[in-house]
């Protein structure tokens, strides 16, 4: 399974360690069931022929980067974890100069699972608009330079339900939640110390797995992320249960490119609207 | 001579036990099969490998009121928990019997955890023996096997004209009351299941290895999310709080896991386990070293549902393995 | 072995027996001595200086405090508590008439048997005086079965310095000292200003069949530990209290070990000799 930018990878992950530019490469590797990739840290130039690159490369690998203190490490990036890197660039949990990017231009990966053989493609690379990196020290790969536009279908269904069906519908999938919060984990956008789900004064929400809390806990999540999500999706590919995360972070997307024309991620200098004061705003209320 | 009964009749008993009892089979929702309470034999999904989410559920729930207290007018009343409706789980595989079996250890050891008690006499399991193993699966690697029935109260396993019966003890062979069992000359088909994984000796090796790097590196891909921890029919800590509503005040206990932020934190901010290495060790040193030095079994049962659900394939197989070659170079002069 | 466990109607661990507080005075400017008395006589427990028990603030929550009275002076059952988080601010707050729950005693005790005829050295911290206070009175109230006994109370500034007033009543005892050092005085104090370990150097207590006893924040309990080690004092001679967080104190919730070792039944008392065996370090 492996391609092109397997080799690609390998070469420069073998030169950024030999010379010393960074200390770490993040990347992927195959798993233990020989189909699907995992993250891969490499610290020994001698270790780089475990990195791969193909269509189970899913992972977003940007998250790493904060645990990584400040070492220069360098990190394999699609175009969804571009927008990541940018987010948190933007947001001031990041530095740029200790960060080499090897971007990827992505043609999008597939269905991942343990022993899972999938030719489908995932729902946010058939919906994907952004195939190329926009933040890298080095493309690999052909820029995609015409994209497709926005494509809010499935929250249009999720729309066209009455509201009794929708609370239904939402009703069956938190029942199922178990607050486990790989969704969190996952999320690039959730690096809070300390989460608003652990706070103990106030307790926002409780630590009861039940249908009342775990409604609290997705939705606000999913308000918290408002503007800042970058649609990588990865929420809903860990989520242990498959809950549909993306229909609630997509909704909201949706909701900020009306309001404010905005898509989040896409320069790491753009601040979120819904944490944005601009004295000369209008609210379009009573005027 | 086995004893048989046939499909249509395990319906019907099935039918018959979910009147007065709650009957807990596993039911495919979506892509998942979980364990819930069933309504209906309709319901019930026959033919699976294993749910995605183990039944310890009924055993040690998502969230447990352990008692309520009554404070008002400066009075205070406590009320115990009591669980007092019959259980029964159908189609519980060896291995998640065998986990619940384990987790008595922790549980019944002094003092006694009484509503773990309570769930456990009022439950009866009715196992399913795998005729399949899932390519997941590594029970004989961990002291159990497709067709343990060690741990289960009644054990069927698939034959040709149904299901091959084996009663193990007193509490299934009253659930069986009033059942017509059929002779049969068919031999229910032992299968095998994946036993390579070195677990031979792995509490030596782990101690051997608990200052290694190599826990380091592993923590360096994990997200610390606790998905492991709750899918795991072995994993059994918790957190407890108090939650007020009016005057009644209810302790409960949920899930929780040694890899979530805060499990080891202290009031003021102090956490001796903060760093990801340590952490993740943790999670391993329990189940492989801690766990069988107090109570002898390992704390793995080998159901592979990690392996699955694990966002980046930390994958407890391939660990075992790994410090099995760790521990065996400890002692001669490698790093 | 489920069979056993659950013939006797298992009585559920997690419930506490009612207990009423009956003071909480002020021993420094964020820790209060609470004395709480048991409702019911059938719910009075025996515990052993080292031991420690779950208070619950009632709908709030719980949680684990060390002893600080002595069983058989029946003074109550007192606990020094330092407001810190969500259930000590609530606990705080509390006016003397107010009910609580209790759940004990937990965990292993500090020897004193075995420490019969030695000398005794004692080294409080702050708040982590309090575990040591019920070692001194049981000390005292058995005064001729023990050696010298020399007691040292430090902290960050006198208005942190716990149970001063007993520090006076302590010195009165035969062959018993009681030194008071701060990390940094005020306009009122007279007495000694100086490091912890600095006045365990200056102290030079023997070695020679003696028990050291320490308690305190962990920077006081490194620095001391290396001085009593240049002393010529064993590992297995020194001895303190861990801390961790707790839910269960049962040993269920597994979230108090260090390693193999669970704070709520192996400790809290450990010597030194066994703490540098733990697997794990912290």
């Amino acid at each position: 399974m492996e391609t092109e930018y397997t080799k690609q990878i390998r070469d420069k992950a073998r030169e950024l360690l030999e010379n010393g530019t960074v200390e770490c490469v993040i990347g992927y590797e195959t798993g233990t069931d020989g189909i699907n990739a995992r993250p891969a840290f490499i610290y020994d130039p001698a270790d780089v022929e475990r990195l791969v690159f193909d269509n189970t490369c899913s992972h977003n690998l940007v998250k790493y980067l904060l645990n990584m203190k400040g070492k220069p490490t360098a990190v394999v990036v699609k175009g969804c974890d571009s927008r990541a890197l940018n987010l948190l660039l933007a947001e001031k949990q990041l530095q740029r100069d200790n960060i080499y990017v090897i971007g990827v231009v992505c043609p999008g990966v597939v269905e991942w699972g343990w022993n899972k053989q999938s030719d489908k493609l995932q729902k946010r690379c058939v919906l994907c608009r952004q195939h190329t990196p926009l933040i890298h020290d080095i493309l690999l790969g052909e820029p995609v330079t015409e994209e497709p536009p926005p494509d809010f279908t499935d929250v249009a269904e999720m729309e066209a339900m009455s509201s009794e069906e929708r609370a239904a519908f939402w009703q069956e999938q938190v029942e199922r939640c178990i607050r486990c919060y790989a969704c969190r984990q996952a999320c690039p956008g959730c690096y809070c110390i300390d989460c608003f789900v652990e706070q103990l004064d106030p307790e926002w929400v409780g630590i009861r797995i039940a249908p009342g809390e775990n409604l609290m806990w997705n939705t606000i999540r999913a308000f918290h992320l408002a503007g800042r999500c970058v649609a990588c999706n990865e929420c809903e590919r860990v989520c242990p249960v498959n809950i549909p995360l993306s229909l609630l972070n997509r909704k909201l997307e949706q909701e900020v490119l009306d309001l404010f024309d905005y898509r989040p991620g896409m320069s790491e200098d753009a601040i979120a609207p819904l944490i944005t004061f601009k004295k000369d705003e209008k609210l379009g209320i009573g005027e | 001579m086995t004893k048989v009964l046939g499909r249509s009749e395990l319906e019907s008993w099935l039918g018959e036990i979910m009147r007065e009892r709650t009957l807990v089979a596993p039911r495919r929702i979506d892509d998942l099969v979980l364990f819930t309470p069933v309504q209906s034999v309709d319901e019930i999904a026959f033919d699976f490998d294993n749910t995605n989410l183990s039944p310890k559920e009924f055993f040690f729930p998502r969230t447990e009121t352990l008692f309520t207290t009554v404070y008002k007018d400066g009075e205070v009343e406590l009320t115990p928990a009591v669980i007092d409706r019959e259980t029964v789980i159908f189609g519980i595989r060896p291995c998640d019997a065998r986990g619940i079996a384990i987790c008595d250890g922790p549980y019944l050891g002094d003092p006694p955890d009484s509503l773990w008690a309570q769930h456990r006499e009022k439950t009866t399991l009715i196992g399913l023996a795998c005729t399949r193993p899932a390519p997941q699966c590594f029970c004989s690697s961990m002291g159990s096997a497709p067709n343990d029935s060690s741990n289960v109260d009644i054990l069927l396993t698939e034959v040709e004209d149904g299901y091959a019966v084996e009663v193990i003890t007193e509490k299934g062979e009253n659930l069986l009351q009033g059942v017509e069992l059929k002779d049969s000359d068919v031999k229910p088909v032992a299968p095998s299941c994946d036993a390579s994984v070195p677990a031979d000796g792995i509490v030596e090796a782990v101690k051997k290895s608990f200052d290694d790097i190599y826990w380091s590196r592993l923590a360096d891909r994990c997200i610390h999310c606790n998905i492991c921890a709750y899918v795991c029919p072995t994993c059994y800590c918790f957190d407890i709080r108090d939650y007020k509503r009016g005057d009644v005040i209810e302790r409960i206990r949920t899930w929780e896991s040694c890899q979530s932020k805060g499990f080891t934190r202290i009031a003021g901010g102090y956490d001796p386990r903060a760093d990801k290495g340590s952490r993740l060790r943790q999670r391993f040193c329990h189940k492989l070293l801690y766990f069988p030095e107090q109570f002898g079994p390992l704390g793995c049962v080998g159901c592979g549902r990690c392996v699955v659900a694990c966002p980046v394939n930390i994958d407890i197989r391939e660990i075992i393995s790994d410090i099995q070659e760790t521990g065996a170079k400890v002692g001669q002069g490698s790093n | 072995m489920v069979k056993e466990a659950i013939e006797e109607s298992t009585p559920n661990p997690f419930v506490p027996y009612p207990a009423t507080l009956k003071s909480a005075v002020d021993l420094t400017i964020d820790v209060k001595l609470f004395t709480l008395e048991l409702d019911r006589v059938e719910d009075e427990f025996d515990y052993k200086p080292g031991q420690f028990a779950f208070v619950s603030a009632f709908g709030v929550g719980e949680a684990p405090f060390g002893l600080t009275s002595v069983a058989h002076r029946k003074e109550g059952l007192q606990f020094a508590i330092r407001r810190v988080g969500t259930v000590t601010n609530a606990l705080h707050q509390l006016e003397p008439g107010a009910r609580l729950g209790v759940r004990g005693p937990f965990g292993n005790f500090f020897p004193l048997e075995d420490y019969k005829g030695r000398n005794i050295f004692i080294v409080g911290g702050g708040i982590g005086f309090a575990p040591l206070r019920p070692v001194v009175n049981t000390l005292i109230d058995n005064r001729n079965d023990y050696g010298n006994i020399l007691i040292l109370n430090a902290a960050r500034s006198p208005r942190d310095l716990c149970f001063r007033s007993e520090c006076d009543e302590w010195a009165k005892a035969p062959k018993t000292r009681v030194e008071l050092t701060v990390d940094a005085g005020d306009e009122d104090w007279k007495g000694r200003v100086a490091l912890a370990p600095d006045v365990v150097e200056e102290l030079k207590p023997s070695p020679e069949n003696t028990i050291a006893i320490i308690c305190g924040p962990p920077i006081m309990i490194r620095f001391t530990l290396q001085r009593l080690k240049q002393l010529g004092f064993g590992d297995e001679q020194i001895v303190t209290t861990l801390e961790g967080k707790m839910k269960c104190g049962l040993g269920k919730c597994f979230r108090c070990n260090v390693g193999e070792k669970y704070i709520c039944r192996d400790g809290p008392v450990f010597t030194f000799d066994q703490i540098s065996g733990f697997i794990e370090q912290f």
